[in-house]
């Protein structure tokens, strides 16, 4: 019964994180962002246990428990307080107004698949065809990085290419080797810190976190 | 155990001095750990490159932890360039901490000393590690660790340069991290989880499919390249190089972005094994040109000394770049050899660089005139380093530059050699034009004579003694030790 269901289960929770991805590109709003983002984290962390239980392993239940807890908890919870700390008025247009972005969404996932689509098509295993939706969700992070033009959100948007390369990784390889995917969330996590102390930085020096204010430097 | 005390000494250190109270007492750490992983990275080193792959001795590597760490004769290169500038840069650390106003504040020193070693941790991590997984930490790891020091000064343009540094660097090489999960992909089936072994890779490249290593390849240069700081992806260097206190951007320029190239050159042999040769050959020769180019461009027309050396920095990346993609022995012995020259005059030029900003209190070129008059020691070591830096003999960066330029001819991108060298001619004329206006001239009226540091420039000489022997010969004890790192490329 699990495994004739596994596949469509991991295609499901695949394209629930793809999708997530997307909403952030079009909410607003900080802490909504910040929610997605956490919900992200969560369906990783399912999908992670998921994977453990039909691969039988043991490190991947511990993964997807460190998951839950630095994406899914820890993280958003740093950047809560960031954006209670910094206040929310100042709301900053996108570079692209929303239905424009989302024909770019389109685009990429587009790209995605013409890329991914002949590398899995040989592979045999359940998890293989959901390889092109974690491709996607990588190149639409990365289009909310350079995109969006609050500090907060382009954080955002590295977390959530991020998160879709723990997607790939998972769906490609059933994960990392152990030591490899600890290293990774405590790069991660560091970065998240530091990237706080910026923030914080940015708003005291240019009173908002803007990043059009970052400009002096050329040539 | 070599290797553990290796890495444990700058980390060991990292943590005292984070703990240290007094300034004397940060300072005897920082200098006892630089010396140290000196010591320990000189006995590595001849240790590996005692064994030269005759069936007698044929794999000197040393192993550790379970092999999560293995030195090979092109490790061991490394982690000597990375240990001698630890050394050389932590020397004069010392003296510029305390000429510099920042160095007033005990917590930003210690942050800055601390910093330091974590920095030269993750460096030796990535260079030392056989895990590609690891190498990825680690080479993150030194962004992370980088980044506040770039933020030392806390200026506006330093905030803007550590900004954008953090969020380039770390998209950059999230894009590595695909190319080696892709790595992995390939290789899983055939070796498990030892896949992330770089030496279990290598044993099974020709096995890897051609189609998921092409991709992976693309990824991974995209990737570390971006650390290496090629055009198009360079465009955080220049602010974090030049915004940097003196002695991390001397790191940053002479030993962080050979660490990138490393990453680079050790999965262009799993590629190459897996794809043939000429697929890797064809992207590192197009992005060697388009650096050059546009660094010859940006030299032309920079105001900012600091940025004048940053951009130089991506013109001989780019250089490595084009020696690594015309191939066979001579593109790959100038690369490697262009690593140790570059490493070796960009590191002094930037420390003294720091002379420069704290007896003229500017970055601005213009602002800059009688360099020779006004700091004798520090405007000759200048222009020595300025004439290696711009490829002119009697300096090493010649014989490489030359080595790999006739390569580049006897290949098949014939065209990239002519192209490079045209590019490097308007590269001698932008920085030899705007490097003589500074040293000559009359210096401001009110400025007195003298050398703002002059001991902590002492440990230069090592690198002007280097480059000009390097510019001489090529000893036949460093040929054999470039063969076997050579040999370990699969060249």
């Amino acid at each position: 019964m699990f495994l004739r269901i596994f596949p469509n289960l991991i295609n499901l929770l695949s394209f629930i994180t793809l999708a997530t991805t997307v909403l952030l590109i079009v909410r607003g709003n900080l802490t909504a962002q910040v929610r997605v983002f956490a919900l992200q984290s969560g369906v990783l962390a399912i999908l992670a246990a998921v994977v453990a239980v039909s691969a039988d392993s043991m490190n991947l239940l511990g993964v997807a428990l460190v998951v839950a807890l630095v994406k899914g908890w820890i993280i958003p919870s740093v950047l809560r307080r960031a954006v209670t700390k910094i206040g929310l008025h100042d709301w900053v247009a996108p570079y692209l107004s929303a239905s424009a972005a989302l024909v770019v969404v389109g685009l990429l996932v587009g790209i995605a698949f013409y890329v991914m689509g002949p590398v899995v098509a040989a592979d045999a295993r359940p998890t293989a065809k959901a390889i092109p939706l974690a491709l996607a969700g990588v190149l639409n992070g990365f289009f909310v990085t350079v995109y969006r033009r609050r500090a907060l959100t382009q954080i955002l948007g590295f977390l959530m290419l991020e998160n879709s390369i723990f997607l790939l990784v998972m769906l490609a390889t059933y994960g990392v080797p152990f030591i490899v995917e600890m290293g990774i969330f405590l790069d991660v996590l560091v970065a998240v810190l530091i990237s706080e102390v910026f923030i914080y930085r940015i708003k005291e020096n240019f009173d908002s976190i803007d990043v059009d204010h970052l400009g002096a430097l050329k040539g | 155990m070599m290797l553990i005390i290796l890495l444990g000494i700058p980390l060991m250190a990292a943590v005292l001095i984070a703990l240290a109270r007094h300034r004397v007492r940060m300072e005897i750490a920082h200098t006892v750990a630089a010396l140290g992983t000196l010591g320990m990275g000189i006995v590595v080193a001849s240790l590996v490159w005692r064994f030269d792959g005759s069936p007698s001795s044929p794999s000197g590597a040393l192993v550790a932890l379970g092999g999560l760490l293995r030195v090979d004769a092109l490790s061991a290169l490394m982690v000597i360039i990375i240990a001698l500038l630890d050394a050389i840069t932590a020397l004069y650390a010392l003296g510029y901490m305390r000429a510099d106003a920042d160095g007033a504040d005990p917590r930003r020193l210690r942050q800055f000393f601390a910093l330091f070693h974590l920095f030269i941790f993750t460096m030796l991590l990535a260079v030392t590690t056989d895990n590609v997984g690891v190498l990825w930490i680690a080479v993150e790891g030194t962004t992370l660790a980088t980044v506040f020091l770039v933020n030392l000064h806390n200026t506006r343009t330093s905030l803007e340069a550590a900004y954008k540094y953090l969020i380039i660097s770390s998209v950059g090489i999230a894009m590595a991290f695909i190319g080696t999960a892709l790595v992995y992909y390939a290789g899983a089936p055939k070796a498990g989880e030892v896949a992330m072994s770089w030496t279990a890779l290598r044993a099974a490249a020709p096995t890897l499919s051609p189609q998921i290593m092409r991709l992976a390849f693309a990824f991974i240069l995209i990737g570390y390249g971006t650390k290496a700081g090629l055009a198009p992806m360079h465009t955080w260097l220049p602010d974090a190089h030049s915004e940097a206190p003196a002695p991390i951007s001397a790191l940053m320029s002479g030993v962080l972005l050979n660490v990138g190239l490393y990453a680079l050159m050790r999965f262009k042999t799993v590629t190459d094994l897996a794809v043939g040769p000429a697929f890797a050959a064809r992207w590192l020769v197009g992005i060697g040109v388009l650096s050059l180019a546009v660094a010859a461009v940006f030299l032309l027309t920079q105001r900012h000394y600091k940025r004048m050396l940053a951009y130089s920095s991506v013109e001989h990346v780019g250089m490595i770049c084009l020696g690594l993609g015309f191939g066979a022995y001579g593109g790959a012995l100038g690369a490697l050899l262009h690593v140790i020259n570059h490493a070796l005059s960009k590191s002094m030029l930037f420390l003294l660089s720091g002379n420069i900003l704290l007896k003229y209190h500017t970055n601005d070129m213009n602002e800059v005139s009688g360099l020779l008059r006004a700091s004798p020691w520090t405007g000759g070591a200048f222009l020595a380093g300025t004439l290696a830096l711009v490829g002119l003999p009697p300096f090493g960066p010649f014989l490489s530059e030359f080595i790999i330029l006739r390569a580049g001819l006897e290949s098949p991108s014939a065209w990239a050699a002519f192209v490079g060298m045209g590019l490097l001619v308007i590269v001698f004329a932008g920085m030899m034009g705007r490097v003589n206006r500074m040293l000559y001239g009359r210096p401001p009226e009110s400025m007195a004579r003298g050398d703002v540091l002059t001991w902590p420039l002492a440990p230069l000489a090592v690198n002007f003694l280097l480059l000009i022997g390097l510019g001489l010969t090529l000893p036949p004890a460093l040929l054999r030790v470039l063969n076997q790192a050579l040999k370990v490329l699969g060249v």
